[in-house]
């Protein structure tokens, strides 16, 4: 894959790359189209080495999470027991999709359960496919997806 | 696994909309650009380390083979050094100048073939850990 190319195709999948990563990022818009550009320089420089034609969004996720887990790795922020903290004292994004509630209650998540959640719900992978992209087994996907799940219905019910 | 209807109807509803795709698209390809300066460079650096290489492995085995050939070739009645001195330690130098020589020299050549190596694998390792880091 030549960089025209390659900047062909990000062109065509840079919003589902950059949703993603604001989910993750639970709804801090600048913080996720920094790391989905750090993400896509990554992709470009390894991109030589793709040839999996058919999943390059798929790829480029991975990319993506593993950018992201780094990232958060890196600046070791306490994640927030879910019991411990209310939705209103929680830190408030910027205006819009970012200050929803379901961030809000997206942060009291670990990360890779944020990452099989938006997967699963957000883009319509399958458990398989979030397997192969967050580099784990499917029972650990189904893990964190159920696991995810019960957490985000009770901190919503909470607001609701 | 069954999905959860709700909450995927509350992440859908959430979709976020992004209209600075452009903006998005020019920020990256600037950041593109200077990531192709600095490919450049660091491809530019292996092919020079590898001229060094190339260019230190040959002077290596023609400079051991000359010395080599020159110990042969000398008579073995005539000193290969002379010091024009009567000191104990020169003199045993000389007389002895044939087996240091022979000694020293494959540990010469020992040495630099180690540091060739030794430069190979980092630039094997090198070319690796790139690879690995924008992966």
């Amino acid at each position: 894959m030549n960089r025209e190319q390659f900047i062909a195709c990000v062109e065509r999948e840079q919003e589902a790359v950059r949703g993603f990563l604001l989910a993750l990022c639970c709804g801090n818009r600048d913080e996720a189209d920094d790391l989905a550009q750090d993400a896509l320089v990554k992709a470009y420089l390894a991109c030589s080495g793709f040839r999996d034609g058919g999943k390059f969004r798929s790829w480029l996720f991975k990319i993506a999470h593993n950018t992201f887990l780094s990232h958060r790795r890196s600046q070791q922020p306490p994640t927030i027991s879910i019991d411990a903290v209310p939705i209103e004292a929680l830190p408030q994004r910027g205006s819009g999709e970012g200050a929803s509630d379901l961030y809000l209650a997206f942060a009291t998540l670990p990360p890779k359960e944020r990452s099989a959640i938006t997967l699963f719900y957000l883009n319509g992978y399958s458990i398989k496919e979030i397997a192969v992209i967050t580099e784990t087994s499917q029972d650990a996907v189904k893990q964190q997806l159920s696991r995810g799940r019960e957490k985000l219905r009770e901190k919503l019910k909470i607001e609701n | 696994m069954e999905k959860d209807k709700e909450l995927e109807a509350l992440f859908l509803a959430q979709k976020p909309h992004f209209d600075d795709g452009d903006e998005f698209m020019k920020k990256l390809t600037k950041r593109l650009d200077a990531v192709e300066i600095v490919k450049q460079y660091q491809e530019r650096t292996l092919r020079r380390y590898r001229i060094v290489i190339a260019v230190a492995f040959v002077v290596g085995i023609i400079s051991g083979a000359a010395s080599t050939i020159w110990l042969l070739s000398s008579p073995i009645e005539l000193p290969s050094v002379n010091f024009q001195t009567q000191k104990a330690f020169l003199l045993w130098l000389v007389q002895n100048s044939r087996l240091l020589a022979a000694a020293f020299f494959p540990m010469l050549m020992t040495f630099a073939a180690c540091i060739i190596t030794s430069n190979v694998l980092e630039i094997i390792e090198m070319r690796q850990k790139m690879k690995e880091e924008y992966i």
